[in-house]
């Protein structure tokens, strides 16, 4: 061993860093490379080292394997992404990527990238929300697996050299994490929560038992697949051919590696339908048992039990080699967490939308309540309400109301009467019976407690005193649903100027978008010169052969005939008025609000194009005696840099009170001479403000505005940007009054789309 | 140029037309029929609105006449008009007079394209007066029990420019005719485009996966309708990948990531 060598190791690394025996270790490994190597690993080191201590060991285990396909100059590049793997994921990400230099390095550096994710995505999503007909969403990361919510596909595929069939890998990755939810293998339709985890326990070594586990459930699923479809599973046998030659080199001597692989390689051929003969009659039992179309979890429970006692019960090696690429890792722990997470946002859902749409009622439970109240939001009051009991035990009522059956579980049980769940709860109450195995009384004790009204009463702020009084501004009643009234003259409301921002806002929006610019416009000037010829008119540009031919048939038999005999050509026949009123919270900050004002600026462009009169505001403020607007253009105003210069200024400021701004541009659209009268808002969720305007109060008294504007003629409609779609939203909105957008990518497109199908 | 007025005999429904029931709507019909209340069906496109007032019309055996509402449709078109033939003028029966006239049933299909002013002749004949006046000709006519007045819409589109006025939509028994569920439209399909069960069970699977995408911009799912269409390009020889190109993913929409995730269901089921 040089001294050379280890003094240059000593100026990368310190010596505090490093004990003597890593240090030997190290310089062992070092030894072994010829000097010119050696030089630049050493190099790879002092740029390794400062970033990841264990980073650097792990890259000199791998450098060995690696350095059997890349030449030496190529080393620095490949470090190059070994640094990004694990800056982005972190050391296994890294470890992933050094494993293949096939794949992840060589490929790419003769230009045959693989497909990433954020090239499939927008397909991928629509594919999954088709498949799973429910709200899963999907995310990039560097394992596939699914935590029940979200399905999680690696970074790229670059498994062909062609990114057709990388999209189809990813699909059929898709898919099969879909189905594993599909057929319940995390066992979340029982009701504890943790079934699995302890299934796993019953076993020596667990994590084997999870393997079995989990290649037997994937038997099932293929089953499952190619009934329910059987195109994907035909598209793909070339692939499941091409993993099982891959798998071929695979590990056989022991007992327990042997079985598994065996399976694995008989799974892979059954797919491909292709024979494969399995040596052991046992194991060939086992999973032939898998493929009966009625198999339920228990009995996969079973089989695994079978599987592990016949083949792994003297299981020495931990080697099992790996699961099969669209197995993905079962992610038991994950899966659990996001259950009794996702239990606990049900549970606030389905307490706030039941509040929302039970009578406000005035009992004695409500004072019991009241200084409870005070500590905590109604959902938390646990058995409280002792005179509410679920559906469940309500068999033995008095056969007095019953024409329905207590136990129908579109009915609940409240103060001895039974109630029917709103169409848009069911869905909600279902799944929590399935996640519980019945509705908690105390989640419609609390629901029942909340539409009693206390903790969200307005009044309970100091500031805001009914009577006081306000000054300047226009003021507006509120509507307040306890009361089933107006509070007087609440809200002081303030129009505001927006100032122009001198920018690039604008002009980058317009190359972002410049084709769909194009498309829109023509679309929308397409909307304008909608022609069209008008029968029986006073006068016109031809005449109306029918209609002469009836005031002739009328003269002759003895009736005054009509003069509406012309037929007019009409060409502008849009007298619409559209009034866009933009959420300026300060909950739009970054994409949302950035969408908003894409979204703005593209809509603008296809009303000038069709000519239709539109007016933009913003709207914000805090607490009743702020609420504000902001003047982006009036109906009058053309569209002009100024006006663009204002939408670029739009910025989130504070909170969300709907009803005030309604009212307003209710009264502004009254006075506005056209056929039809649009409202559009602009929102990203829920109406609150920072005083006491929130939860049921605020949905009340939003839903009340849109009824007065409604019933004043015009038109209201709301655009509302969430994650998922919200049970009060088809109470607040009306059902087909509101659209739902929930990739804010899609905003600024759909926004003019849901124009043009409004008004067409 | 020869005017020949419309038969009566002809609006027969002569054979049974093929018609599986979604719940209880043939229950429905025939007891709004009975006490001579009119019917409106709601319903996305293609889920058998047309069809079941067909097999409506066959049951209780009278004449079925159907008028497809457009904005030029004129009170005349409705109610009827007066004719020359000859140097003499005659009076011709619209489509709604000749349906009172013989106890018919009149069917209004997509009501809400129709402008308003016409649809108002409808209002006294929807009531429990259950009168057409003809104004031309200064007659009253009162409907024979056997007459029904029956509309449809389509609830699903959201322009505010065709929205239905309460008055007129508070005269009806609203009957929901959604998409039939996963067996029933199965037979539905089976039977209509002669296939296999399995392959109509496979197109059915199609359509619920594009209707699951209302909330990623697609306005309706694949119908009833064109699972049909599918059906019987498939047996005439269309591969069936195809055939679902050109019948449910071109006629659904024209966004591109849309086009491409449904053939990515198409080909995923087929
Ligand atoms: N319940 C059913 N029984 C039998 N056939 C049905 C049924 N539902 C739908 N169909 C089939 O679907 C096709 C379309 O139905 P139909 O024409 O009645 O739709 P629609 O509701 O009138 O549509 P639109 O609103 O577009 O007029 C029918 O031709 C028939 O083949
Ligand atoms: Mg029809």
């Amino acid at each position: 061993m040089e001294s050379g060598l280890q003094e240059r190791l000593q100026e990368i690394i310190p010596p505090q860093e490093l004990n003597v025996w890593e240090r030997d270790e190290l310089l062992e490994q070092l030894a072994e490379y010829e000097p010119a190597l050696e030089k630049l690993v050493l190099a790879q080191i002092e740029i390794i080292w400062p970033v990841s201590h264990s980073l650097c060991f792990a890259f000199l285990e791998y450098l060995a394997d690696g350095l059997s396909c890349l030449s030496p100059e190529q080393i620095p590049e490949w470090v190059k992404g070994v640094l990004d793997a694990y800056e982005a994921d972190g050391l296994r990400a890294a470890r992933t990527y050094m494993d293949d230099v096939e794949n992840n390095f060589l490929c790419r550096l003769r230009g045959e990238s693989g497909l990433v994710f954020d090239e499939a995505q927008g397909r991928l999503v629509h594919y999954l929300r088709g498949l799973s007909q429910r709200n899963l969403q999907l995310e990039s990361s560097q394992a596939l697996f699914t935590d029940t919510s979200t399905i999680f596909l690696p970074r790229e595929m670059t498994l062909f050299q062609e990114n057709r069939s990388n999209f189809f890998a990813y699909k059929l990755l898709l898919t099969f994490q879909w189905a594993f939810l599909e057929r319940d293998i995390y066992c979340q339709n029982g009701t504890d929560p943790y079934e699995l985890e302890h299934f796993f326990l019953l076993f020596d070594r667990p994590e084997l038992a999870q393997e079995v586990y989990h290649l037997l459930q994937t038997v099932r699923i293929c089953r499952f697949l190619q009934e329910q479809l059987p195109g994907l599973m035909r598209d793909g046998h070339a692939l499941f051919q091409l993993l099982r030659r891959k798998n071929a080199g695979g590990e056989k001597d022991k007992r327990a590696a042997t079985a598994l692989f065996e399976a694995r390689q008989w799974l892979l051929a059954k797919c491909s339908l292709d024979e494969y003969d399995l040596e052991n009659s046992e194991l060939e039992g086992i999973l032939i048992s898998l493929l009966d179309e009625n198999i339920s979890n228990k009995q996969v429970f079973e089989a695994t039990t079978h599987f592990y006692n016949a083949f792994c019960g003297d299981a020495v090696s931990m080697e099992t080699g790996r699961p099969l690429l669209f197995q993905g890792e079962l992610r038991t722990v994950e899966a659990r967490q996001r259950r009794l997470n996702r239990r606990e946002e049900n549970k606030q859902k389905f307490i706030t939308a039941l509040a929302a749409v039970l009578p406000p009622q005035a009992s004695s439970v409500e004072d019991k309540i009241r200084e409870d109240e005070e500590k905590g939001p109604a959902a938390n009051i646990i058995e409280s309400g002792a005179n509410v009991s679920p559906m469940k035990s309500s068999a033995d009522k008095e056969p007095g109301d019953k024409q329905h059956n207590p136990e129908d579980p579109r009915y609940i049980c409240l103060d001895d009467e039974h109630i029917e769940l709103p169409e848009e709860l069911r869905e909600l109450a279902d799944e929590i019976r399935n996640d519980l195995g019945e509705l908690p009384s105390f989640y419609i004790a609390s629901a029942s407690q909340m539409a009693g009204g206390q903790g969200e009463s307005p009044q309970a702020s100091p500031e805001s005193r009914e009577g006081q009084s306000l000054q300047g501004g226009i003021t507006y009643d509120e509507w307040d649903y306890r009361r089933q009234g107006f509070r007087k003259n609440w809200c002081r409301l303030i129009e505001k100027k927006v100032t122009p921002t001198k920018g690039t806002f604008v002009s980058t929006t317009m190359d972002k978008y410049r084709g769909q610019i194009i498309q829109l416009k023509r679309q929308f000037e397409m909307m304008r010169t909608h022609h069209r010829f008008v029968r029986r008119q006073r006068d016109g540009d031809d005449i109306d052969l029918d209609a002469l031919t009836e005031a002739y048939a009328d003269v002759k038999a003895g009736f005054t005939p009509s003069e509406r005999l012309f037929i007019r050509l009409l060409r502008d026949e849009r007298d619409i008025a559209a009034l866009f009123m933009v959420d300026m919270s300060s909950s739009t900050e970054g994409w949302v609000g950035t969408a908003l004002k894409e979204s703005l600026v593209l809509l603008s462009e296809s009303l000038h194009s069709l000519g239709d009169r539109y007016a933009i505001y913003g709207f914000s403020g805090m607490r009743r005696t702020r609420s504000e607007i902001y003047h982006v253009k009036g109906f009058e105003e053309p569209y002009t840099e100024e006006i663009k210069d204002r939408i670029a200024a739009i910025s989130p400021i504070d909170y969300t009170r709907m009803g005030p701004p309604i009212r307003h541009f209710t009264k502004v659209l009254r006075d506005v001479e056209a056929r039809v009268r649009l409202l559009i808002i602009l929102t990203d969720g829920k109406p609150e403000d920072y005083d006491d305007y929130k939860g049921q109060y605020a949905i009340e008294d939003t839903r009340h505005a849109l009824i007065e504007a409604k019933n004043a003629g015009i038109h209201p409609f709301c655009i509302s940007i969430d994650r998922e779609a919200q049970d009060y939203m088809g109470h607040m909105f009306g059902e087909v009054n509101y659209a739902f957008i929930n990739d804010v990518k899609k905003l600024p497109l759909r926004v003019p789309e849901i124009y043009q199908s409004l008004t067409t | 140029m020869e005017y020949k007025a419309q038969k009566i005999e002809e609006h027969f429904v002569k054979e049974e037309p093929f018609y599986l029931e979604q719940k209880n709507e043939l229950a429905v019909a025939l007891a709004a029929y009975k006490n001579g209340i009119p019917l409106l069906l709601k319903g996305p496109t293609g889920s058998g609105k047309t069809r079941f007032m067909q097999f409506l019309a066959w049951k209780l055996n009278r004449p079925l006449i159907t008028v497809s509402c457009h904005d030029d449709l004129s009170t005349s078109d409705l109610v009827g008009r007066y004719l020359i033939r000859g140097g003499e003028t005659f009076w011709v029966d619209g489509p709604m007079t000749l349906a009172v006239r013989h106890g018919a049933i009149c069917y209004l299909d997509e009501v809400v394209e129709a402008r308003k002013d016409t649809t108002v002749v409808i209002h006294p004949l929807a009531d429990d007066r259950r009168e057409l006046a003809i104004e031309k000709r200064g007659e009253l006519l009162s409907a024979p029990p056997e007459f029904m007045l029956a509309v449809s819409y389509n609830p699903g589109y959201q322009s505010v420019l065709k929205d239905m006025k309460q008055s007129t939509r508070q005269r009806f028994v609203a009957l929901e005719l959604g998409y039939p569920n996963a067996d029933l439209e199965r037979k539905i399909v089976g039977h209509e485009a002669g296939i296999e069960e399995e392959l109509a069970r496979l197109l059915v699977r199609i359509a619920e996966m594009t209707r699951g995408l209302k909330d990623s911009g697609l306005q309706e799912g694949a119908s009833t309708r064109l699972l049909v269409h599918a059906g019987l390009l498939i047996r005439e020889g269309v591969s069936p990948r195809e055939a679902c190109r050109v019948t449910i993913t071109q006629a659904l929409t024209d966004d591109r990531e849309l086009l491409e995730a449904i053939d990515e269901m198409v080909s995923s089921v087929l």
